[in-house]
């Protein structure tokens, strides 16, 4: 058997991995991209918790926690469309785009 | 009980102005006919109600019917509103009434070319009654402050009736508006003395109702004497503007902007006789104070001097007759100040004579004024001018007017056996009386006061024929030429009945209605004190001087004998100038609201915009400037942000497992 940390580890990496494209990237959909990875990193202690402890409520929130991820990611997409449409870029620290800040 | 319903006698004419106002415009005269039925139905209630209380006990003893609901209450000050009914009310209402529905009928056939302009007229006129009977009937002295303020409105809509003539060159009418203006802020400046007056007798009564505060005021002024002469004053000063007293009587002669059955309401049933009536209405309370009658009386008397001499070479028709009204209620005041002044010093006889000489010169004075103010609206409306120098030689073409306006001159000037003469010997018998009586260091003003009024009466006989003579008698001039004869019968029918009273309202006193205006149940004996003006040898010098001053508006204005150009130096001595230019007090209203309002509102303006605006515009700009600041930390790359936040949750992150670790684990 997998030992616990195996999983708990995979989850920090994937977690750290998301958060240093967030912070780091310029391009919106890869922002976007990362935060998913930070999202599924935490679904993966999830299932990892529900496993080990022969627990369903963990599955059933992970269920739960992608299918609003999900709808996060689709309006995250809607407005950087948008956003696109009308400053004809996707780069964050571009000044079309942090002019829309005041 | 009859009286029960004393409340619908201000109500009724309230309830015309309403429908008129409503849908008057549909009617005939725009309403004109629905005013009028409103009088005459409070007049008839007033007659019913009258004649019920002096068929009654309480009359018979000297107390009056009062009824009220309680308005509302503040800690153990008590408001009411109800009705109070004595003598005084009854007189007041019944000649307030009658003369209002006399000027309504008039009003019919002297606005009846103004169109639609007339709906708004007969509107206010109903208000104005409102004001004035409610005033009348009110039992205590909040209502009566909230009637004054109805009226003072009223008076302001009515005088700036024609303001849109603004322009047009015509000298009475040109600037409507300001007069408008004039005589509300002049009057206002008395109604804050008045509320000042009001706040302090309410402090000190805890009530304000007549009945309450004449049982307890003899305690209360004991108690707080400063306090109550101070609010004497005050009181009295909300007369000085309402009654046009010396020195806030400069607004009464522009009121004749108005129309001339406006001028005619307000100076003979309405406003004015308000500020006599708070007096007559307050006497209980003046009556306290010996240093506040003596006060009251020397206003009077001032004003009746002051104003007759600016009668004396006015040439507007209107405007003489506005002064001749301030100088008559000078008159009363100067008799209500001489009596209540006679009263405090214990002559209890001889302060009811002279508070009944100055109601009864008010009643009087009501029924010639209404007279000589629609004869001069008749004339005006024949002649289309206000300027005595036009006219002349009408006597001829209004028959009617000319004699009913001798009846009316005649009166005033205090010929016998017409009104004026009884009421206005009396007045300066009492202020003869104070001077017999009086104490030491105040005799000496009753003198000159006395004085005043007998100069005064010579005048007042001299400016009222000079008046007649320049109207009636004498060559046709300009205007006169083109009248065109009598005015119609609307017009004509009130100035007969009137022109009866002016014969007849002064025998009054003959028959009761002494008993009517006793003071405190002090009725005097009208016979005996008849009698006694006849064996008083200043009535025979009052009836001289008065002869003399017609016999020499005779002899200047018709005979032409006398002229008048000698004396005044053919306009260029100083006090024609002085006269024409009015005492320059309205030079002195302008200095003074110049200089001194200016100044202070200039201040007040700085310290508006620089310290309470400054203040509010630095919090604002200080919150802006802030705001603008602190918006720069948005700087908007997402990124900041998200890094801001992942900083915070590991900061919290690492402070949890700290704490955790210190409190001894898992």
């Amino acid at each position: 058997m997998i030992p616990m940390e195996y999983f708990l580890i995979l989850a920090a990496i994937l977690f750290v991995i998301g958060a240093y494209g967030v912070l780091t990237k310029s391009n919106a959909i890869v922002v976007l991209m990362c935060i998913e990875l930070m999202l599924n990193a935490a679904n993966i202690n999830f299932v990892t918790f529900a496993a080990f402890n022969y627990d369903i409520a963990g599955q059933a929130f992970v269920i739960m926690s992608i299918s609003v991820a999900a709808a996060e990611v689709a309006v995250g997409i809607a407005i950087l469309l948008n956003a696109y449409k009308l400053r004809k870029t996707t780069e964050l620290d571009d000044a079309k785009l942090t002019s829309m800040r005041w | 009980m009859i009286a029960e319903f004393t409340w619908l006698i201000p109500f009724i004419p309230m309830m015309c102005f309403l429908m008129i106002g409503i849908f008057g415009r549909k009617t005939p005269e725009k309403g004109g006919y629905i005013a009028i039925a409103g009088a005459l139905l409070s007049f008839l209630i007033a007659l019913a109600i009258s004649i019920e209380y002096l068929g009654s006990d309480e009359f018979a003893n000297g107390i009056a019917i009062e009824s009220s609901i309680r308005w509302f209450e503040i800690g153990d000050y008590t408001l009411n509103l109800g009705y109070y009914v004595d003598g005084l009310t009854c007189v007041m209402m019944l000649f307030s009434s009658f003369i209002s529905t006399l000027i309504f009928i008039y009003s019919i056939g002297y606005m009846h070319d103004q169109g639609e302009r007339k709906n708004r007229y007969y509107a206010e006129v109903s208000l104005f009654l409102t004001g004035m009977l409610g005033l009348i009937v009110s039992s205590n002295f909040l209502e009566l402050f909230i009637f004054w303020e109805v009226m003072g409105l009223c008076s302001y809509l009515l005088i700036g009736f024609w303001s849109f003539r603004h322009d047009n060159g015509d000298e009475a009418s040109a600037n409507a508006a300001s007069a408008a203006k004039k005589a509300f802020l002049v009057t206002r400046m008395g109604d804050v003395c008045l509320m000042g007056g009001l706040f302090i007798f309410l402090n000190l009564f805890h009530s304000l109702d007549y009945s309450a505060m004449f049982e307890s005021v003899e305690a209360v002024a004991a108690a707080n004497p400063g306090l109550f002469t101070l609010a004497l004053c005050l009181m009295f000063g909300g007369v000085i503007g309402k009654s046009a007293q010396f020195p806030l009587h400069d607004w009464l002669p522009d009121a004749m902007a108005g129309p001339t059955t406006v001028s005619s309401l307000i100076h003979a049933a309405t406003m004015v006789k308000a500020g006599v009536y708070l007096v007559a209405r307050g006497f209980p309370l003046y009556v306290q104070d010996v240093n506040v009658m003596l006060f009251v009386a020397i206003i009077g008397g001032i004003t009746a001097f002051i104003a007759a001499t600016m009668a004396l070479n006015n040439m507007n028709i209107k405007k003489v007759l506005a002064y001749s009204t301030i100088s008559q209620l000078g008159y009363m005041i100067l008799s209500l100040g001489a009596g209540g002044y006679l009263w405090a010093l214990g002559y209890e006889e001889l302060g009811a004579l002279g508070f009944f000489a100055g109601c009864f010169h008010m009643m009087n004075h009501a029924f010639f004024k209404a007279l000589l103010f629609m004869g001069s609206g008749s004339v005006i409306h024949g002649c289309g001018t206000e300027d005595m120098r036009l006219m002349g030689g009408l006597f001829k073409k209004m028959k009617i007017t000319a004699t009913t306006m001798l009846f009316g001159c005649l009166a005033i000037a205090g010929i016998p056996i017409f009104s004026g003469f009884w009421s206005k010997d009396l007045v300066i018998d009492t202020a003869m009386n104070a001077f017999n009586n009086g104490a030491d260091g105040a005799a000496i003003w009753f003198l000159i006061l006395w004085l005043l009024a007998v100069i005064t009466a010579f005048m007042t006989a001299f400016y009222m024929f000079r008046m007649w003579f320049m109207t009636f008698m004498g060559e046709p001039r300009e205007n006169a030429q083109h009248c065109h004869g009598e005015s119609p019968k609307t017009m004509t029918t009130p100035l007969i009945i009137l022109a009866g009273f002016a014969l007849v309202s002064g025998l009054f006193m003959f028959f009761g209605l002494t008993d009517m205006l006793a003071f405190e149940g002090e009725a005097i004996d009208g016979v005996e004190h008849g009698i006694e003006l006849f064996t008083n040898p200043f009535t025979y010098m009052t009836i001289i001087l008065a002869i003399l001053g017609i016999g020499i508006a005779y002899m200047m204005y018709v005979k032409k004998t006398m002229d008048p150009g000698k004396f005044n130096k053919n306009g260029e001595s100083w006090l024609y100038i002085a006269l024409t230019k009015r005492w320059w007090f309205p030079d002195l209203y302008n200095q003074i609201s110049w200089k001194l309002g200016y100044g202070v509102a200039k201040g007040v303006n700085y310290i508006d915009r620089q310290i309470v605006d400054g203040t509010v515009n630095g919090l604002s700009s200080a919150v802006v400037g802030g705001g603008d600041v602190m918006s720069k930390v948005q700087t908007g790359h997402v990124q900041d942000y998200s890094s801001v936040v992942l900083f915070g949750v590991s900061v919290l992150s690492v402070l949890i497992l700290v704490t955790f670790a210190l409190l001894g684990g898992f």
